[in-house]
């Protein structure tokens, strides 16, 4: 059976990860799948600008950066209750397709085989996300580089939703109720699906055995290469910048 | 003086932000920003690049924008030339 890497880089200060993740992108030789948890923070989409979307006086004790892929703001608070995933791979119309919508339903099966082993009722929502009985339980993100993509996403297992909207730009004063009612609409977590609060290492097992499974691999623990460091290095004080994070 | 507005406009792919001010009819200064994906992400900042100084009809702002669309090879799930023109119109329209 074909082996691919898996890192775990447990809890880690989101501008140190974004350049790993560039550089497992960009520098690595091997299909791979990581898992990493982020302190309090914001990752901005590439797209995204610091002033429209956050409320940057509410922020301050967050520490703030973007990714090199498009789509929305990744929030975590302080009891990092989130499993944060990357897959890197080669485009080979295989296990990742060059259609982009499929590629991400592709990997978002790892997700939704992982919540259907807690018999939850989860499916694919195009473009990018995961959803439990249509209410969005996982946002994902992906770029693409030299035939390689890479993918970053997220399973919420807990959420602030008044916390979100604290940081959010958005006016506070009125309908605060009624926002927070109609993201509850929307948005879910494992603990409130599940009604309890299982182990995140636990999840985070079943999620890499359902990756095996779908991709027909075995995943063998190694750390990133000196190549990937060296890129690490060499980018990292990019992710740390003010005209990278509020361009 | 010249007004810079904001156009929203929500494509499949995510929200679209434009902020807009045009001049003697034509575009002044231009920011898009918002939560939707395009590849490659470096070709985006064309967009606005090259809308300075176009006029500031929809029609033409479409025909620049899939111009560069073809020239770049650009892809973005869920949205089209024509949600960056509706943005883009909504800022203009104000």
């Amino acid at each position: 059976m074909e082996e691919w890497r898996f890192i775990d880089f447990g809890m880690v200060d989101i501008r140190d990860m974004m350049a790993m993740d560039e550089a497992i992108l960009k520098a690595g030789e091997e299909n791979t799948f990581f898992f990493w948890t982020p302190k309090k923070s914001i990752i901005l989409g590439f797209f995204q600008k610091a002033n429209i979307e956050l409320d940057l006086a509410q922020c301050k004790d967050y520490t703030i950066t973007r990714r090199i892929s498009g789509g929305g703001i990744a929030f975590s608070d302080e009891r990092c209750r989130q499993i944060n995933y990357g897959v890197v791979g080669t485009i080979d119309n295989e296990a990742f397709p060059m259609d982009i919508v499929e590629s991400y339903k592709q990997i978002c099966g790892v997700l939704i085989d992982t919540l259907k082993h807690y018999n939850l009722n989860a499916a694919f929502r195009p473009i990018n996300d995961v959803v439990v009985d249509n209410r969005k339980i996982s946002g994902n993100a992906q770029t693409r580089w030299e035939g390689k993509l890479l993918q970053n996403g997220t399973l919420l297992l807990d959420f602030d939703i008044e916390e979100m909207l604290r940081i959010s730009n958005i006016p506070k004063e009125k309908f605060m109720d009624k926002k927070i009612a109609s993201v509850r609409e929307g948005l879910t977590w494992l603990d409130r699906e599940l009604g309890e609060v299982r182990d995140m290492i636990e999840i985070q097992n079943v999620m890499k055995k359902k990756f095996e499974e779908r991709f027909h691999v075995r995943l063998i623990s190694s750390p990133m290469t000196g190549k990937e460091m060296e890129f690490t290095h060499s980018i990292l004080p990019r992710y740390y910048s003010n005209e990278w994070v509020y361009r | 003086m010249i007004k810079t507005q904001q156009g929203i406009h929500k494509s499949k792919g995510g929200l679209i932000r434009s902020f807009v001010s045009a001049e003697n009819g034509k575009i002044k200064e231009i920011s898009i920003s918002g939560d939707f994906f395009l590849f490659p992400e470096e070709a985006f900042f064309k967009i606005a690049e090259e809308l300075k100084g176009i006029e500031a009809k929809r029609e033409k702002v479409q025909q620049k924008i899939e111009e560069i669309y073809k020239r770049e090879i650009i892809q973005s799930p869920g949205t089209l030339p024509a949600d960056f023109t509706e943005s883009i119109m909504k800022a203009l329209e104000g």
